[in-house]
C-alpha cells in the first residue's frame, strides 16, 4: 500500500518542522554530546507540549489517535534537525506493547502517562548485535527479572521499560518499572541518547505476552520502531543532502562552484536517489501498519533509509573538506545520529537477514 | 472498483486470451524475422480489440483514454513477454510527434492506423558518432534546395532502422548560430532514394541498432516538424513525451524472485546458497531498493489518478534498477559457477542470467546515460550548476572540432 499525505498529514509535518526550526539551537546539541545522562529537554518540553508524545495512542488511553504515518512525519522532523530524545521511538514502542499486551489495568495505568509526557518508558529488547535475541540472556522467573540488558535507549531517564526475557527456555515480553532496578550510564558518542546498562537482580516485573505470541508481538514493537526510526533518518539524510548542495553552490574552487565538479554533483544526485528511495519505503510501510506485508515493508524502509543516512552524514562531510570535521560546524551531529539509530533498532545485519527469511518463507 | 481496475481486468483478460500464441513461451526459438512478423501480428490483434493508442485522439485512429489507461495496459503487458519490442520507440516518440507537429491530418491518420497495426514502424533519429549525449553537436546537415531540402551525413544507434518505413530526424540547418539554435526537424521516408541502413552487431550478439547514411537525400518543406531552426526544442519535446511510462524496478532484467529462486536451488559451502550472508545481504539490499522504486511509481500514478503532476523522483528508475540489474545479473553468474557458462544469445532478457549482463551496458546508455541521468537530477532537481562547456554561445562552425 502507498499513499499520499491528505491535507492532516501534510500540516504535521509543515507545523513540526516548523516549530524545530524555531527552537532547535547547535550549541545546545553539542554541548550534550560532552555530558552522560542528560538528554535535550528544551526539545522533549515541545514534544509533550506539541502532543508528539500522545500521537499514536488510542483515544481512550488519553492519546490523539493517530498512526505511525503521523509519528512518522514529526520523526522526520526531529531526524532533520538532529533533535529527538529516544522516548519519541522508544515510548512509542513501550506503548505498543502495552496496547497489544493482556494487561488491560497496566495499559489503563501507563498508556495516558506516557502520552502526556509525564512517564518515559523505553524498550529492552537488545542485547549485543541481536536486536531480538532467540534466547535473551536476561531471565523472568516468578514476576522478577535477572540479568543484563546492555546499552538501552532512554534507559538513564525511563519509568518504565518493556522487556524481552526468557522463561525457561520460552520467550516472554514483560513492563519492568525501574525504580529498582540498577542503571549503569553509558558514555557514548551520542549521549543524549541516554544509554544505560539495564541491570535487574530479582526487578519484580508483569508479562504483557508470552511464547510464540510475545515473540509476534516483540516483532511487530520492533517493526514500528524501525519505521518510526527510518522516517528519522530519512529526515536528517535529506537535511544532509541539502546542506551538500548549499554548500556545493556557495564554495568555489580552481576558479568555479564544486558543484560543478561531477565528482561532487553525481555524489550529490547520489545523496538525493537514496533519500527518495528510502522516503518512498517509509510512506509505503508506516502506511501498512496492521497489515499483512508489514514486516516485509518495514524491513525495506529500514533497510535504506540506514543506508541513506549513513551515507549521506559520510558523503556530507567530505563534500565540505576539512571545514565538515570541526566541532563548530556540527556535522558529527548527523555522524553520530546516523550510527547510533542505525544501531537502536536493529542494525542491517538484523533487517537483512529478516527481510530474507521474509521473502524465503524462512520459518520464524 | 474503480474504472482503472476494471479496466486493468479488462486488460489482463485480453492479454491472458493472446498469450498463448504471443506471449514469452510462444516465441521461443523464433528469429527476428518470425518474431517482428508475430509481434506485426499482435499488434493488428491489439488494434482491432481497442487497446492500440489508448490515450490517443479518437479522431487520429486513438481510444482517446487518459495516459493512466496507458500505463494500466501498459504495466500489464510487460509482464506476459509479448513481441512488442519493434514498436516501443515508434508508437514512443516519432508517431505522437508527427500527431503534435504535422499538419496533414488525413496523412497523419494513416499513418497512426498503419503504426498502431505494426503496419509501418518509425524510427527516432537522434545520436551521431560525433554527439549522443551532446546531441546538439550533431552534425547531418541540410541544405535549402529548390522549395524543399537536400540531407547529408550520418546517424548512429537507430533502433529497428531496418524494418522501419518512417523516422524523425534532427539535423542541423544552420552552423554559423550556436549549436542548439541552427537544427531543424523532419520526418523523412526510410525507402528514399539516399538512405542506406547498415546494421549494427552488438555485444549481445544482436543487431536491432543501425548506422543510417545519407547522400542527397531529398526532403519536402512539407515534412518538417516546426519552425526552421527550432529542431532544438522539438527533439526535447519527443523525449519529454514519454516522461512517466511503464518502469521496471528490476531494469528490465530478471525478476529478484528468479534470484532467490536460484539461491536456494544452488549450494555454496556445502549449504544452500540462500543462507550465506553475503547472499542474504545482496537479496535484502536489492529488494529494499526495488521495492522503494515500486512505491515510487505507485505514488507518481496515485498522484496522476489525482490530478497532480508526479514528483521528481521518477527520474531515478532507470539509472538506479539498470545499475542493479547489471551488478545482481553478476552475482547469479557467480553463484551459477561453471554452470552459468553456458551462454544462449537469443534467451530472454528477463529470464536469462547471462543475456541479462551482457546486455546490461545497453540500458546504462541508452536513451540518457548514467552520467547524462545524474547531472540532470543534480542540474535540474538540485539546482547545482552546469558542468564547464567551452561551447557555450560560441556558433557551432567555430566550435574546435
Amino acid at each position: 500500500m502507498s499513499i499520499l499525505y491528505d491535507e492532516g498529514q501534510q500540516a504535521i509535518a509543515t507545523e513540526s518542522r516548523r516549530v524545530l526550526d524555531a527552537r532547535m539551537s547547535k550549541d545546545r546539541l553539542l554541548t550534550l554530546l560532552e555530558q552522560v545522562g542528560e538528554h535535550d529537554r528544551p526539545f522533549w518540553d515541545t514534544a509533550v507540549e506539541q502532543g508528539w508524545t500522545a500521537l499514536a495512542i488510542p483515544e481512550e488511553h488519553g492519546g490523539l489517535g493517530l498512526g505511525l504515518t503521523e509519528l512518522g512525519l514529526v520523526a522526520q522532523a526531529c531526524g532533520a534537525a538532529t533533535a529527538g530524545a529516544p522516548f519519541l521511538t522508544f515510548g512509542y514502542g513501550a506503548a505498543r506493547a502495552l496496547i497489544e499486551g493482556g494487561d488491560a489495568e497496566l495499559a489503563a495505568r501507563w498508556l495516558p502517562a506516557l502520552a502526556s509526557g509525564e512517564a518515559l518508558g523505553t524498550v529492552a529488547f537488545a542485547e549485543g548485535n541481536s536486536a531480538l535475541p532467540p534466547t535473551p540472556t536476561v531471565v523472568f522467573a516468578e514476576g522478577r527479572l535477572h540479568g543484563t540488558k546492555p546499552a538501552v535507549p532512554g534507559a538513564i531517564k525511563a519509568d518504565l521499560a518493556v522487556t524481552w526475557a526468557d522463561r525457561g527456555g520460552e520467550p516472554v515480553l514483560v513492563l519492568a518499572e525501574l525504580a529498582g532496578a540498577g542503571r549503569n550510564p553509558i558514555s557514548s558518542y551520542d549521549n543524549s541518547r541516554l544509554y544505560a546498562d539495564l541491570e535487574f537482580s530479582g526487578t519484580p516485573a508483569t508479562v504483557l505476552a508470552e511464547g510464540a505470541a510475545a515473540r509476534s508481538l516483540a516483532l511487530d514493537v520492533l517493526a514500528r520502531m524501525a519505521v518510526v526510526t527510518a522516517h528519522e533518518q530519512v529526515g536528517a539524510a535529506e537535511a544532509l543532502l541539502h546542506i551538500a548542495r548549499d554548500y556545493a553552490v556557495t564554495r568555489k574552487a580552481f576558479g568555479q562552484q564544486i558543484g560543478a565538479f561531477q565528482s561532487i554533483k553525481h555524489r550529490i544526485a547520489e545523496m538525493y536517489g537514496l533519500v527518495e528511495i528510502a522516503r518512498a519505503n517509509c510512506i509505503h510501510a508506516a502506511a501498512s501498519e496492521g497489515g499483512e506485508n508489514f514486516i516485509v515493508a518495514a524491513a525495506d524502509a529500514r533497510i535504506s533509509a540506514t543506508e541513506a543516512y549513513d551515507t549521506n552524514a559520510r558523503d556530507c562531510v567530505q563534500i565540505h573538506g576539512g571545514i565538515g570535521v570541526t566541532w563548530e560546524l556540527g556535522l558529527h551531529l548527523h555522524m553520530r545520529r546516523a550510527r547510533s539509530l542505525a544501531v537502536e533498532t536493529g542494525s542491517l545485519y538484523f533487517w537483512e537477514d529478516l527481510l530474507v527469511s521474509r521473502l524465503a518463507g524462512e520459518g520464524a | 472498483m474503480s474504472d482503472l481496475d476494471a479496466y486493468r481486468q479488462e486488460a489482463r483478460a485480453f492479454l491472458e486470451g493472446m498469450a498463448p500464441r504471443y506471449a514469452r513461451a510462444a516465441r521461443r526459438g523464433n528469429s527476428v524475422e518470425q518474431d517482428l512478423a508475430l509481434g506485426r501480428e499482435y499488434m493488428a490483434a491489439k488494434h482491432d480489440a481497442g487497446f492500440a493508442g489508448i490515450n490517443w485522439p479518437v479522431e487520429l485512429g486513438g481510444q482517446g483514454l487518459t495516459h493512466l489507461h496507458k500505463i494500466t495496459f501498459d504495466a500489464e503487458e510487460m509482464q506476459f513477454g509479448m513481441p512488442v519490442q519493434f514498436f516501443g520507440i515508434s508508437l514512443g516518440m516519432p508517431v505522437p510527434i508527427l500527431m503534435h507537429y504535422c499538419e496533414d491530418k488525413a496523412f497523419v491518420k494513416e499513418r497512426v492506423v498503419k503504426a498502431l497495426r505494426g503496419e509501418e514502424i518509425w524510427c527516432q533519429m537522434f545520436s551521431e558518432p560525433s554527439g549522443g549525449s551532446d546531441l546538439a553537436a550533431l552534425r547531418t546537415r541540410v541544405e535549402t534546395d529548390g522549395n524543399g531540402w537536400k540531407m547529408n551525413g550520418q546517424k548512429i544507434w537507430t533502433s529497428w532502422a531496418q524494418y522501419c518505413d518512417y523516422g524523425v530526424i534532427v539535423t542541423r540547418s544552420d552552423p554559423t548560430v550556436e549549436k542548439h539554435k541552427g537544427l531543424t526537424y523532419f520526418w523523412i521516408d526510410m525507402r528514399a532514394k539516399g538512405v542506406e541502413v547498415r546494421p549494427i552487431k552488438l555485444a549481445g550478439g544482436d543487431s536491432h541498432v543501425n548506422e543510417v547514411f545519407f547522400d542527397d537525400v531529398r526532403i519536402e518543406d512539407s515534412q518538417r516538424l516546426g519552425a526552421v531552426g527550432g529542431g532544438f526544442g522539438v527533439s526535447l519535446h519527443t523525449l519529454m513525451i514519454e516522461r512517466y511510462i511503464a518502469t521496471d524496478s528490476a531494469g528490465f532484467g530478471p525478476h529478484l524472485d528468479e534470484f532467490v529462486s536460484l539461491a536456494r536451488e544452488v549450494e555454496l559451502n556445502g549449504q544452500p546458497a540462500l543462507r550465506d550472508g553475503r547472499v542474504r545481504s545482496a537479496i535484502a539490499r536489492n529488494h529494499a531498493m526495488r521495492a522503494g522504486l515500486d512505491s515510487i511509481t505507485k505514488r507518481a500514478f496515485l498522484m496522476m489518478q489525482a490530478g497532480m503532476q508526479p514528483g521528481p523522483e521518477g527520474s531515478l528508475q532507470k539509472l538506479v534498477a539498470v545499475r542493479s540489474r547489471q551488478k545482481l545479473s553478476e552475482l547469479a553468474m557467480d553463484l551459477q559457477g561453471n554452470a552459468g557458462l553456458a551462454f544462449d544469445p537469443h534467451a530472454f532478457v528477463k529470464t536469462d542470467w547471462g543475456t541479462s549482463w551482457l546486455n546490461a551496458p545497453t540500458g546504462r546508455i541508452a536513451g540518457g546515460s548514467d552520467e547524462v541521468l545524474l547531472n540532470t537530477i543534480a542540474e535540474k532537481i538540485l539546482g547545482l550548476p552546469q558542468d564547464h562547456r567551452p561551447d557555450k554561445g560560441v556558433p557551432f562552425n567555430q566550435i574546435p572540432a
